[in-house]
């Protein structure tokens, strides 16, 4: 009989019922498969910091090669840092003709400036045919209270005009150089384009709304009804009809700061507290004031890297 | 050909053979008028549902009640639920092969047809809540290696297709023990992986904080499995009732005891979250502020039900004298079924209770257009069942093991049972 050259004493008959219990090699098998499957399951995971690794690298090396002491060595890991991100090669459609150069756009925001008066806001929706009916804005001005940059005790939806007695923090897509919502898209219809500039293409969005979910600023924004614009105030520049059922976000407005113009929120800005310009220019506004002031930029814990900051 | 599994020689009416499988549909000609009354009350669902997502289609994303604030919304919880009911069929099935728990080989066929079933569903419910679902076939021509929802997209439609492969491959006995054994382990690393994703689309966001967490991925894996359960002994119940087929209640017993343990595991998990997140130590303002609207706030009405519908689940079960009854097992079933639904939407709503820029956002409940697509695709997979179980031969011919009479006692064995374990129980009070 078989079972009497079993090493370690078994019960008679213990074979002869159907088996409730696991016989050690099988449960050790078991062990092995699920083993195996928690280590597919990382795949993902791992995928997902890989890109993050590789830049890393690339802006140790960039920084040991710049000039040493040199005032642009701190821009420039920031500029190295900035990489394209799932760019297709070619511009996205609606500025094809307008392709990327050679700048690396950022802006930077004087909060002790901004007076919380959303003419950014205005100046957007009319610039970027954001529909006047779709219940969303690019820009969000959040209104912080005194001493704290905590955002549950700021208010987005403070009365028209602003308070001298708190502080305003104005939030739109800030066109990370690791954006979360690029690497969450899962059909590749959203990118960063080699200016930085991170683009949606409204004619591959499926409308799946992971990058609103990934997003760690709220920036995105889905077309849940088709965008409303009067006539007369269409931008001709500017989608419109292929952003229904969609998702939209500030473009940095790509129609017209890749052809020498500023972003219509910087020049709506009654005080002058935005500033936007490329940080391959050391001379451009954006270059000195992050070199000058002492600058911060929102949730930068989080890694995303963020192309504007705050100056206090 | 002929196949060795099917034991009836002389041919039927109404039976076609076809791909190896005896698809039995004069059962549907006899079958009673209650049948067909219950097939046309799905139909009937499922026909408003085509006509809700004819409007989503036609009319937009306004018709639905998510928005920017939430904006996944009705979907999204029937795809964690819907899934993670997939996972309780598979786990049984795979005990079987892998682990030798011959007690739930009856169970087989329907616990695979259950869990390629709920994938399907899980499925549907992705593709009736796009706005541009011909668009899906960029997921194939261009995936983002760095998207959790390609991975979670497709091991459910691998897993689908695997699922109805390893159904055939049951039914017809290709193969033998051997094939069915290393279907096995392709299955469950792939049930696992499909879970493992479906977490992963949650937890792999720094922007949600209460998202961000690796537990997410065993507390996926638990509720699905104990749901899972849950759901195969409610339709292993449904199928005794409809059918002649009757399952031997130690093999219930034992699945009471599983579903208890995989229970109690599930809520461990819940709670050693909700610690982490209050503790003075690791307390975080973007944390604590979103946890309290889930257990004194505006949530509490969704999350608190899952605690003690849990809770209750798991003591029913736990009773050792009370455990092999049908109503206590029935019971803790539906309870844990509903307090999973529940718990599937408080996951999905921790991290939407407010916007990643600390603003509340409305409470999100889901529009009749998209209740109706839910019902619609919900009817589909029970009308699916429905027919499979008249259609398909779904109980093993191994049921027979004491000769081909259908005379097996099992009520016998239920009252020895009970007679057992009340004398135990004097033992114990004297």
């Amino acid at each position: 009989m078989k079972r009497n050259d079993e090493p370690i004493g078994r019960e008679q008959g213990a074979e002869d019922q159907p088996s409730t219990t696991l016989s050690r090699r099988r449960f050790l098998q078991g062990l092995g498969y699920a083993a195996g499957v928690t280590a597919a399951g990382v795949v993902p995971a791992v995928l997902t910091a890989l890109p993050q690794a590789t830049s890393a690298a690339e802006a140790q090396t960039a920084e040991s090669a710049a000039a040493p002491g040199g005032e642009e060595n701190a821009l420039a890991k920031i500029i190295e840092e900035d990489q394209p991100v799932n760019y297709p090669g070619k511009p996205v459609w609606y500025a094809k003709d307008k392709p990327a150069g050679k700048e690396k756009w950022a802006m930077v925001i004087d909060v002790k400036a901004c007076v919380g008066c959303r003419k950014c806001v205005y100046a957007c929706v009319r610039e970027n045919n954001i529909g006047r009916t779709s219940g969303f804005t690019y820009i969000q001005v959040l209104e912080m209270e005194p001493g704290s940059v905590d955002l549950e005790t700021a208010n987005a939806n403070y009365e028209e005009g602003g308070r001298p007695d708190k502080w305003y923090l104005p939030v739109q897509c800030m066109h990370c150089a690791k954006p979360t919502c690029v690497y969450g898209c899962p059909v590749k219809a959203t990118w960063k384009e080699p200016d930085g500039i991170v683009v949606i293409d409204y004619d591959k969005c499926i409308a799946c709304r992971n990058c609103m979910i990934t997003c760690p600023y709220f920036a995105r924004h889905f077309n849940w009804v088709e965008p409303e614009v009067p006539k007369a105030e269409v931008n001709p520049d500017v989608p419109l009809e292929e952003k229904t059922g969609v998702v939209e976000k500030c473009t940095f407005c790509i129609q017209r700061t890749r052809t020498g113009g500023t972003t219509a929120c910087t020049e709506a800005c009654p005080v002058g507290a935005r500033k936007f310009g490329d940080l391959n220019d050391p001379n451009s506004d954006v270059s000195i004031l992050l070199k000058t002031r002492r600058a911060f930029r929102l949730k930068e814990e989080l890694g995303t890297g963020p192309m504007i900051w705050y100056v206090g | 050909m002929n196949d060795a599994s099917t034991t009836t020689s002389e041919k039927r009416p109404g039976v076609i053979h076809f791909i190896g499988i005896d698809f039995d549909f004069g059962a549907l000609k006899k079958a009673s008028p209650r049948y067909w009354m219950w097939v046309g009350i799905l139909g009937m669902f499922v026909l408003m549902g085509l006509v809700a997502w004819a409007t989503f289609l036609a009319k937009g994303g306004v018709v639905f009640n998510q928005r920017d604030g939430s904006p996944w919304g009705l979907w999204f919880t029937d795809y964690m639920y819907y899934v993670g009911l997939a996972a309780g069929g598979l786990v049984v099935y795979a005990s079987v092969h892998l682990f030798g728990a011959e007690q739930y080989k009856p169970l087989t066929r329907i616990a695979v047809l259950q869990a390629g079933v709920f994938t399907m569903m899980a499925l549907l419910g992705v593709m009736t809540d796009f706005e541009k679902p011909i668009r899906l076939l960029n997921m194939l021509i261009s995936p983002n290696p760095t998207a959790p929802f390609v991975y979670t997209g497709s091991a459910a439609g691998l897993y689908m297709v695997l699922c109805f492969i390893d159904l055939w491959i049951i039914i017809t006995g290709t193969g033998g023990e051997k094939l069915a054994f290393t279907m096995t382990l392709i299955a469950l690393p792939a049930a696992v992986y499909l879970h493992t994703t479906t977490a992963f689309v949650l937890a792999l966001n720094k922007s949600r904080e209460l998202w961000h967490s690796a537990v997410m991925v065993p507390i996926f894996l638990t509720s699905a499995t104990a749901s899972g359960i849950a759901v195969l002994f409610i339709f292993a119940y449904i199928f005794q009732a409809v059918t002649k087929v009757r399952f031997k209640p130690s093999m219930f017993r034992s699945l009471a005891t599983l579903m208890a343990t995989v229970i109690i595991i599930d809520l461990f998990l819940l709670i050693v979250e909700i610690g982490v997140v209050f503790w003075p130590t690791s307390a975080q303002p973007g944390h604590t502020v979103r946890m309290i609207e889930f257990i004194a706030g505006r949530y509490a009405v969704f999350f608190l039900p899952v605690l003690i519908l849990g809770f209750t689940a798991f003591t029913l079960l736990a009773r050792r004298k009370t455990r092999h009854l049908p109503a206590v097992q029935l019971t803790a079933s539906v309870l844990y079924v509903i307090a999973i639904f529940l718990k599937r939407y408080v996951l999905m709503a921790m991290g939407f209770s407010y916007t990643p820029l600390g603003q509340p956002t409305q409470i999100y409940s889901p529009s009749a257009v998209e209740i109706f697509i839910a019902l619609g695709i919900l009817a589909f997979g029970l009308l699916f069942i429905t027919a499979s179980i008249k259609v398909l031969p779904l109980q093993m011919p191994e049921d027979d093991e004491h000769g081909h009479g259908h005379a097996v006692d099992y009520d016998a064995e239920f009252n020895a049972e009970t007679a057992r374990l009340a004398a135990a129980e004097v033992e114990v009070a004297s």
